[in-house]
């Protein structure tokens, strides 16, 4: 089956989504906002919420764009595994990935705040593994410059091991509580993690039991070489930044194809790329919508936004001449964003006015537009040609466009049978289409720590 | 008016509680359960549930009485703020404290999740500020030994003063969100903290706008001289003086004298020291409970958890003898709860087996056993002989014992006039009787930071 998941907070995915009429009136730090995302979502059979995140308020040195608080900025926001526990109370079935940085935090305190998740939610956690792209994050933690690229996923990949490692810790059956004898547990259903690497030193066990899913899932998002090569080690999901469906197939193939020397099956991996969908019950309706958001953005503003995008100042450049694309190493430097804005640009021969046009509706990622049968054979014809496992969606008008999928997309995708008719499965890995890793300690199966079944 | 808190310690606080018929059959990571004691709790118009935590599985060198499961030892625990994060959801008024360390945390983290914690329930939050005792919980951190006690104290003073910068980073009416006129924020009203510190190098600002209650409420627990130092300087409430009455008078008049130094009045701060309450209908029935109690636990067991909070091995002494002479109450890294124990048993001469008896009921902490009136009437000597401002109330069995001191206890305290009817605010700042905390946009400031 497609997957589908939901991004971003109530704000929306478009820059100006939060200034639609149609859009919730008030959104800084309003937990109801985020209850109304997650039971539409659910209402919906969507597999999860999926929140991106940042360590620190972006933009202040713009401050044009820092005030009109673009949806990646994220200056008002829930710490999203706190968030997600108290949402988990209001929702039965949806899943939720919550993002945290192998940079700046702790692999025992990731392996517990989300083996908590897990329980809090009855086996519907999953982990973003990011390695924080936004280099000021650094300077919260007491770190002029930010990891490079390459220890941070050096990092990355030393953290994801003892995390999983930590949520090994316990067999399923350790908590005996067996009142008559006195024995709570049976010490020799735990082990240590002992771990002593490059980056880190961890004794563990875990101080939380096995969780419901075993182990939560674990979500990875990076496109550079690194990012692939990590995800194909160790994600259980990816969500893409392949922009275009030929660009997605290669990377599908090119991804899935990397597995096999790790020893995975492709099939243990869900590859879902980012897609903004802008659906109306006529084309025209969907038309509207598009223009009503693309006419709120100034284009000094939106100059602003495509600079920060591309990590280069193009404010000074003609709204009508071509995006300048910068030196070769400023591009290699940037994030897998930028560099997908400044080819699609060069490929395509852009001005800076329509670079911009076309990245605000999704910010730089895939978008649909359209009815709900065309939208439907849009995600359909992407499934069926493996370029993706499903996507991740952007609503750019919170609360509406969600309710507008939910109401017109997900019965034309449950008639063509790409979408369950309702929750198929107990827990998020279920749901996803993966399964449950094996308990290390059950007798039959040695599994190496650090690895998922 | 008296402050009540509650430990909601699903497996209770005595060592033998969790196989009381009456404790919860499954006590691991048992959500219903937990809210289940949250909610009583919040029944009663307690002030606080107060969750105790660390970051390590304790005692796997002692197997029988890591196997026993002794009530701080934890090994199977949420998340704290993620639990309370939860919780809020099914509770309405009563505060939640969580417990952070300063010593393995980042403040940006701390701040984060306890604003988020914050916003979630509406004002109820509260960051219990400790600086991890237990020593082997930094060998999970890329420590290769434990953090010796001054340098916990001297980060831990460093991390609450950046945590709170970064809870005041932005001004309460930063966020226009004009439709009209696109602007979502205000840039004038937010700044960087830009602290430059001994331990910490903190930018700013925090992703997170003044929360309900000003800020999260700051619980601390340390005994030691830098632990009081810090909380007369800082805390909100304190959880545990001292163990008796007298060490409590004692210790209240320090702590509190210690707070004009800082430029803060003693109402500034609530002292909450930790009871075991063993309540009954009868004086019979709370003496059974604590019979049948003390009975669930063999004596080798006893002389495990003892060896253990005093650290030292007295498996093969004689249980009806005394504590070796050559222990020393004060040692480096010690905890107060050693100190306490090695004091006690040396001043009325116990010997090992009436050491731990005394120690188990409570953690050797103070008991209150009796009938309502008989604890009411020590909670009120306590309380009029400033010894507390309130209490942390310990239940030996959950969900049973909290349920008792609900139902029999706080009716009590009501009826004389020490304890709310209702809750007659909604965060946990306005419970406590505490005041709104100053912030640099609310309050005219020298230099105030950001607003150029």
């Amino acid at each position: 089956m497609m997957n589908l998941l939901v991004s971003g907070g109530a704000i929306g995915g478009h820059l100006a989504g939060w200034r639609h009429p149609d859009s919730f009136s008030s959104t800084a730090m309003q937990l109801d906002c985020m209850v109304e995302i997650a039971t539409l979502a659910e209402q919906g059979g969507l597999d999860a919420m999926f929140l991106a995140d940042g360590n620190a308020v972006r933009q202040m040195d713009k401050p044009a764009l820092f005030a009109a608080n673009s949806p990646s900025d994220r200056p008002a926001v829930f710490e999203p595994v706190t968030l997600f526990a108290a949402l988990s109370q209001h929702t039965r079935h949806l899943g939720f990935v919550a993002t945290a940085t192998t940079s700046y935090e702790e692999p025992f305190a990731i392996a517990r705040k989300f083996a908590s998740l897990d329980h809090l939610s009855g086996g519907r956690a999953a982990w973003n593994l990011v390695t924080t792209q936004y280099v000021e994050d650094s300077k919260n933690f007491g770190r002029e410059q930010h990891f490079g690229r390459e220890e941070r996923y050096e990092r990355a990949r030393e953290s994801l091991d003892v995390v999983r490692s930590l949520w090994d810790s316990w067999a399923a059956d350790a908590f005996v509580q067996d009142k008559s004898t006195g024995q709570y547990l049976d010490p020799s259903r735990v082990r240590l993690t002992s771990h002593r690497g490059t980056h880190f030193a961890v004794k563990g066990p875990l101080n939380v039991g096995r969780s419901p899913q075993g182990q939560p899932v674990v979500f990875m998002a990076g496109q550079s070489e690194a990012g692939k090569e990590l995800a194909a080690y160790g994600a259980d999901a990816l969500f893409g930044a392949a922009s275009g469906k030929e660009e997605a197939r290669r990377e599908y193939a090119d991804i899935k194809g990397r597995m096999a020397k790790y020893g995975r099956d492709p099939a243990s991996l869900r590859i879902l790329p980012g897609l903004a969908v802008y659906v109306g019950r006529t084309a025209a309706e969907a038309d509207a919508l598009f223009d009503e958001l693309q006419a709120l953005i100034p284009p000094a503003l939106a100059v602003t936004y495509l600079s920060k995008i591309i990590g280069m100042d193009v404010t000074q450049a003609p709204l009508d001449g071509p995006l300048p694309t910068g030196s070769q190493g400023q591009a290699l430097g940037g994030t897998a964003i930028g560099r997908s804005v400044l080819d699609m640009a060069a490929r395509e021969g852009l001005t800076v006015r329509q670079s911009y046009e076309r990245i605000l509706p999704s910010m730089s990622g895939n978008m649909v537009k359209g009815t709900p049968s065309q939208v439907a054979d849009e995600l359909e014809d992407w499934y069926c040609s493996e370029a993706c496992d499903g996507f991740v969606l952007s609503m750019p008008v919170e609360p509406r466009s969600l309710r507008d999928f939910v109401e017109l997309i997900v019965p034309e995708l449950r008639r063509r049978g790409v979408r369950p008719p309702s929750y198929q499965g107990r827990t998020l890995r279920e749901n996803l289409g993966l399964t449950h890793p094996a308990d290390p300690f059950s007798a039959s199966l040695h599994v190496p720590a650090g690895k998922s079944a | 008016m008296m402050n009540l808190a509650c430990i909601p310690n699903m497996v209770g606080a005595h060592l033998g509680g969790w196989r009381h018929p009456e404790a919860f059959e499954n006590s691991v990571m048992n959500l219903q359960a937990f809210v289940e004691m949250v909610q009583i709790a919040e029944r009663g118009t307690l002030d606080a549930v107060f969750l105790a935590d660390g970051n390590g599985v304790r005692d796997m060198d002692r197997p029988a009485l890591f196997a026993a499961n002794f009530p701080s030892a934890r090994p199977a625990m949420f998340e704290p703020t993620t639990l309370l994060s939860a919780v809020a959801m099914v509770t309405q008024r009563i505060g939640l404290v969580a417990t952070a360390t300063s010593t393995f945390d980042e403040p940006w983290m701390v701040a984060r999740r306890f604003a988020s914690m914050d916003h979630i329930s509406g004002g109820r939050a509260g960051w219990n500020l400790v600086t991890a005792s237990n020593a082997d919980d930094a060998l999970n951190f890329n420590h290769g030994e434990p953090v010796g006690r001054e340098q916990r104290y001297a980060r831990a003073q460093e991390f609450y003063e950046v945590v709170v910068k970064l809870w005041d980073s932005w001004a309460p009416d930063a966020f226009v969100q004009d439709k009209a006129s696109g602007r979502y924020l205000d840039p004038t009203r937010v700044g960087p903290i830009d602290h430059q510190g001994e331990h910490f190098q903190v930018k700013g600002p925090l992703s997170l706008p003044p929360t309900p209650q000003g800020r999260p409420v700051v619980f601390m627990a340390g005994q030691s001289i830098p632990g009081m130092e810090l909380a007369a300087r800082y805390a909100d409430a304190m959880f545990g003086a001292g163990s008796t009455k007298a060490d409590c008078i004692a210790a209240y008049a320090d702590i509190k004298g210690r707070m004009a130094k800082y430029g803060r009045t003693p109402d500034q701060m609530k002292i909450l020291p930790g009871v075991s309450v063993y309540v009954g209908q009868t004086a019979e029935d709370a003496e059974r409970l604590y019979e049948t109690l003390q009975g669930l636990i063999s004596p080798a067991l006893g002389v495990h958890y003892l060896s253990k909070q005093v650290e030292r091995d007295l498996e093969d002494l004689d249980l009806d003898g005394p504590l070796p002479a050559d222990l020393a109450s004060e040692t480096v890294g010690g905890s107060s709860l050693r100190r306490y124990i090695i004091d006690m048993a040396r001043r009325d001469n116990l010997t090992i087996r009436q050491t731990y008896e005394r120690v188990l009921p409570a953690i050797g902490g103070p008991v209150f056993k009796g009938t309502a009136s008989q604890v009411a009437d020590e909670m009120e000597d306590w309380y009029t002989s400033k010894a507390a401002d309130g209490f942390t109330i310990m239940a030996p069995i959950q969900p049973r014992g909290l349920r008792d001191f609900v139902d029999l206890v706080v009716p009590e305290l009501r009826r004389r006039g020490l304890f709310r009817k209702a809750y007659e605010t909604t965060t946990l700042r306005g419970h406590l009787g505490l005041a709104e905390p100053p912030s640099q946009w609310t309050q005219p400031a020298p230099a105030q930071r950001g607003a150029a």
